[in-house]
C-alpha cells in the first residue's frame, strides 16, 4: 500500500491520525505504578492522571493516535474501513517516538496510546508498532506508560513482544455476540478476538506469578472486605468460548508444568538470566472495548459479557463506546440514530457495581428484565427491588450492607468505618463526608432514624428519586448544545453603529 | 481576644503556635491567623509573631513525638492552605491531638476536625489538579518553565512527582500569585525559592517565547473531540476556567 500524497507535514498527519483513532474510549493511565530513574523520562503513577479535557468532556491522558488509518478490512462501523474514500496518512516510527516524549516533558500527555489500522497483514502491522514501541523505550529512554492496541490475527511472538514492552495492551471485542461480529466486522471473528485475549491473560497470569504477586491482578480495596465478589468464589474458572475453557490458574500451570515449553516464543516470563526480558508483562493488564447500539444486543447481553471477561481473564477493565453513526449501510442504524450516550453512561454504572461493588450482573437483570432503567440508576433499581433489606444502620452495618445503599460508595464507606470507631456518625457528619444524600436519605437510619419522615414504599421513594434524577438524565442524553443568541455575534449589531 | 498574626510559611507558623500556646490567656480567647485582617476591630489586640528557631523546633518536636509524625506531616500539608482560619484550625485540632493522640484526625465529629478535613482535602485536590494541569513551556533548548496560578500555596508540594518524572531534565515551575517557584537542576534535587520582584518580572515573559509542540498540541486537543458527544459543560466541570489560564490549549 503506498500513499496518495507523500509530503504530509507532522500537523497534518497528526490532525488526520488522532481524528481516526478519537472513537477510541479506553484512554486511562491507571493500573501500573513505576518510579523514574536518572537518565530517563517518565514514571506511571496507579491511579491514573488526566492531563486535560476535551470539548466533549472526555479527558486526555495518553496521546491516542493510530499509527496509520489505511486498513484492508472493511468493519461496517468504522470510519477508517477500506471502502471509505477519506485522508490516509501514516507515522514513521521516529515522528511518534519524538511528538511522545515532547509532549510528554510539557507535561500535556502521560504516555502514548497507540492503535492502528491493518497495514497489508495483521503481522507487518504489529510488527511496525513493536519497533515504534521498541524504539521509545530504548532509545528514547521513554518510562511513562504505553497502551497498545494488539492487532487480531497477529502472531503470538508479535503480541507478547509488545506486552513486554507496553504496559496496558489490549484487543476490542467490538460486539458482545458472533452473530453481530460476523454480520458488521465481516474480517474478524470472535476466535481471532479471544485466542490471543485468552494467550494474553495467561502471560500476565504467568509473570505475576514470576514475580511473586497472586496470578490475579489487583482489584480495589473494597474487594477484599466484601463477603462476595465477582473476583472471588469458585465459579471464577468459568469462561467464554472454546478458547479458554479452564481457568486462568489452572492455564498457567499446565503451561508451566508441560514439557516442551519454549521460552523465546511463548508467552511465558523469559529467563531471569536475560536482563533485556526482564520487564513484567503488561503491568496495568488487559481492557477492551465494546459498541454500545450498533447491533440488537440487550443490556443484560452486554454485561454478562463483561462480566465473563473479568472472571475468565481477568481483563483489567471493559470499555463501552456510544455509536455514533459515520457510515450509510444497510446493516447499521440509520445514520439519524441519536448517540445512546445515557445508554452508556448506565452501562458504565453497572460496570463499577461489578468491580467496586460486589454486585453480580444476574442481580441487576435478567431474561425478563434485559435492560436498565433510564430513569435512575442500576445500584437504585436494584434497591428498590429490595427494600426488605432496607433502612441500613449506618452505625452498625457492615461493609457488604453498606455497599448496597444507593449514595454510598467505597470512599464514604471507609470515612462511616473510620469515624465510627470514635464517636456516632449523623447525617450532617455523612454530607460532610461526601455521601449522596439525596439518594441515600431512602435507605439509611443514623442511630435509629430516618432523614425526615420517609415510607419505605416503592413507588414513593421511585418518584421522588427519579424526580432529583431527571435533570441530570436530561443532560446527558442531550447534551448541551444550544447557544444563547447574541444580538452582536449573530445579527450583526455593532456597539456604536446607531 | 487575642489574635496572633504571622507570616505564610511553615516555621512562622510553628513559631506562631508556640507563642499563641503559651500566652496561657485559654484557648478560647485567642485566634491565629497568617493574613493581616482587612479591617482591624477595637476589641481584639494584635501581635505579630515572627519567625524564631527555638520556638518552632519545639512545636515541631512535640507534635512528632507526643501525637505522631503522620499527624505532623498531615497539619503541614493543610498549611499550605490560604483558607483564612486555616491556622487557627491547626491550632485546634493540635489542642485535640494532645489530649487524644494520632487518631484525632478522623475524629470528624469534632467540628475543628472535620473543618480540618475540608482544608485537608481542599489542599490536595489542588495539588492533584496541578499536577495535571501545569503546562511546561520550552525556553531555549531544554528548559522548561510552567507558571501556575493557584489558590493556595502548593508549588512546593509538586516537586516530589516532577522530579520523579524528569530527573534529568532542567525545569521550573512558577507560582505566579504567591511568588514561589520550585528549581530543578538536571539530574540533582529540586529546592524551593521565593522570587524577588526583579526575578519575577524577567521569569514572566517565558510564555511568549515560541515553542512549536504548543502548536501541535492544540491540533491534537481539537481533532481528539468528537463532536456528535460536545459538552462544554461537563469540560467545565472538570477542568474549571480559573485552572485553564497557563494551559496552552485554550489560548
Amino acid at each position: 500500500m503506498y500513499e496518495i500524497s507523500q509530503d504530509l507535514s507532522l500537523d497534518k498527519k497528526l490532525e488526520i491520525l488522532s481524528d481516526a483513532a478519537k472513537y477510541d474510549v479506553a484512554c486511562t493511565s491507571s493500573g501500573s505504578d513505576r518510579r523514574g530513574q536518572k537518565g530517563m523520562l517518565g514514571n506511571s503513577c496507579a491511579a491514573g492522571i488526566c492531563h486535560s479535557f476535551a470539548a466533549d468532556g472526555r479527558c486526555i491522558s495518553l496521546l491516542k493516535i493510530l499509527m496509520t488509518n489505511h486498513c484492508v478490512y472493511d468493519c461496517k462501523y468504522c470510519k477508517n474501513r477500506r471502502s471509505n474514500d477519506i485522508e490516509r496518512a501514516t507515522f514513521t516510527p521516529r515522528e511518534i517516538c519524538t511528538l511522545t516524549t515532547e509532549f510528554y516533558k510539557r507535561n500535556y500527555i502521560e504516555g502514548l496510546f497507540l492503535s492502528s489500522g491493518v497495514i497489508n497483514s495483521p503481522d507487518y502491522t504489529m510488527e511496525k508498532m513493536c519497533e515504534t514501541l521498541r524504539l521509545l523505550r530504548t532509545e528514547y529512554r521513554f518510562n511513562g506508560y504505553i497502551h497498545i492496541k494488539a492487532i487480531p490475527g497477529a502472531s503470538s511472538e508479535l503480541i507478547n513482544s509488545a506486552g513486554l514492552l507496553a504496559d496496558r495492551i489490549s484487543i476490542n471485542m467490538e460486539l458482545p455476540t458472533e452473530e453481530s461480529l460476523s454480520l458488521l466486522a465481516p474480517n474478524k471473528s470472535v476466535k481471532n478476538i479471544v485466542t490471543p485475549m485468552n494467550s494474553i491473560s495467561t502471560a500476565i497470569a504467568s509473570h505475576r506469578l514470576a514475580i511473586g504477586k497472586d496470578a490475579r491482578m489487583e482489584r480495589a480495596v473494597i474487594n477484599d472486605r466484601l463477603s462476595h465478589t465477582i473476583f472471588s468464589g469458585n465459579d471464577r474458572a468459568k469462561n467464554i468460548g472454546t478458547a479458554g475453557s479452564k481457568g486462568i490458574e489452572e492455564a498457567v500451570n499446565s503451561a508451566l508444568l508441560s514439557n516442551n515449553v519454549n521460552r523465546g516464543g511463548s508467552f511465558l516470563p523469559a529467563d531471569p538470566k536475560d536482563k533485556s526480558l526482564r520487564r513484567p508483562f503488561a503491568p496495568a493488564g488487559q481492557s477492551t472495548q465494546m459498541i454500545i447500539g450498533a447491533s440488537e444486543e440487550s443490556d443484560y447481553d452486554i454485561m454478562s459479557t463483561a462480566q465473563l471477561l473479568y472472571k475468565g481473564f481477568d481483563l483489567k477493565r471493559v470499555f463501552y463506546s456510544a455509536y455514533i453513526p459515520l457510515n450509510d449501510d444497510s446493516a447499521l442504524p440509520s445514520l439519524d440514530t441519536p448517540v445512546p450516550l445515557l445508554r452508556e453512561h448506565r452501562l458504565y454504572q453497572a460496570d463499577f457495581l461489578l468491580r467496586y461493588y460486589g454486585f453480580g450482573i444476574s442481580e441487576l437483570l435478567s431474561d425478563d428484565k434485559p435492560n436498565f432503567d433510564t430513569r435512575i440508576d442500576p445500584k437504585c433499581e436494584w434497591a428498590l427491588r429490595h427494600l426488605g433489606d432496607f433502612p441500613v444502620e449506618v452505625n452498625k452495618a457492615s461493609y457488604d450492607q453498606l455497599i448496597r445503599v444507593p449514595g454510598i460508595g467505597p470512599t464514604s464507606i471507609k470515612r462511616i468505618m473510620s469515624a465510627r470507631r470514635y464517636g456516632h456518625v449523623n447525617f450532617m457528619m455523612l454530607k460532610k463526608m461526601g455521601v449522596v444524600l439525596k439518594r441515600a436519605q431512602f435507605f439509611i437510619t443514623c442511630d435509629g432514624h430516618m432523614m425526615g419522615n420517609i415510607p419505605i414504599e416503592e413507588q414513593f421513594i421511585l418518584n421522588r428519586l427519579t424526580d432529583a434524577d431527571r435533570k441530570t438524565s436530561y443532560q446527558i442524553q442531550n447534551p448541551d448544545n444550544s447557544v444563547q443568541m447574541n444580538l452582536f455575534n449573530d445579527f450583526g449589531l455593532s456597539a456604536g453603529s446607531a | 481576644m487575642r489574635v496572633f498574626i504571622c507570616e505564610h510559611n511553615w516555621e512562622a507558623m510553628l513559631s506562631c503556635i508556640y507563642d499563641a500556646w503559651s500566652s496561657k490567656l485559654g484557648h478560647a480567647n485567642i485566634r491565629l491567623t497568617t493574613q493581616e485582617p482587612e479591617q482591624y476591630s477595637l476589641l481584639d489586640e494584635y501581635v505579630t509573631v515572627s519567625f524564631d528557631r527555638g520556638k518552632a523546633e519545639s512545636v515541631m518536636d512535640a507534635v512528632n513525638l507526643k501525637i505522631s509524625p503522620q499527624v505532623y506531616s498531615e497539619i503541614a500539608y493543610a498549611a499550605m492552605s490560604s483558607e483564612e482560619d486555616a491556622l487557627d484550625t491547626i491550632y485546634r485540632v493540635l489542642i485535640l491531638g494532645f489530649a487524644y493522640g494520632p487518631n484525632v484526625v478522623k475524629m470528624v465529629g469534632y467540628k475543628d476536625v472535620s473543618r480540618f478535613f475540608d482544608i485537608r482535602r481542599a489542599v490536595g485536590n489542588e495539588v492533584h489538579h496541578f499536577i495535571e494541569f501545569v503546562r511546561f513551556h520550552e525556553i531555549r533548548r531544554s528548559l522548561y518553565v510552567a507558571h501556575i496560578e493557584p489558590k493556595n500555596h502548593i508549588v512546593g508540594a509538586l516537586g516530589g512527582h516532577f522530579s520523579d518524572r524528569m530527573p534529568s531534565e532542567n525545569w521550573m515551575i512558577i507560582d505566579d500569585v504567591h511568588k514561589e517557584a520550585i528549581v530543578h537542576p538536571k539530574d540533582e534535587d529540586f529546592y524551593f525559592k521565593k522570587l524577588s520582584d526583579d526575578e519575577f518580572t524577567r521569569l514572566l515573559c517565558t510564555e511568549e517565547e515560541n515553542d512549536e509542540y504548543t502548536d501541535l498540541w492544540k491540533v491534537f486537543f481539537d481533532s481528539i473531540a468528537i463532536s456528535e458527544r460536545f459538552n462544554p459543560k461537563l469540560q467545565r466541570n472538570l477542568f474549571p476556567i480559573w485552572k485553564r489560564k497557563h494551559a496552552v490549549e485554550f489560548k
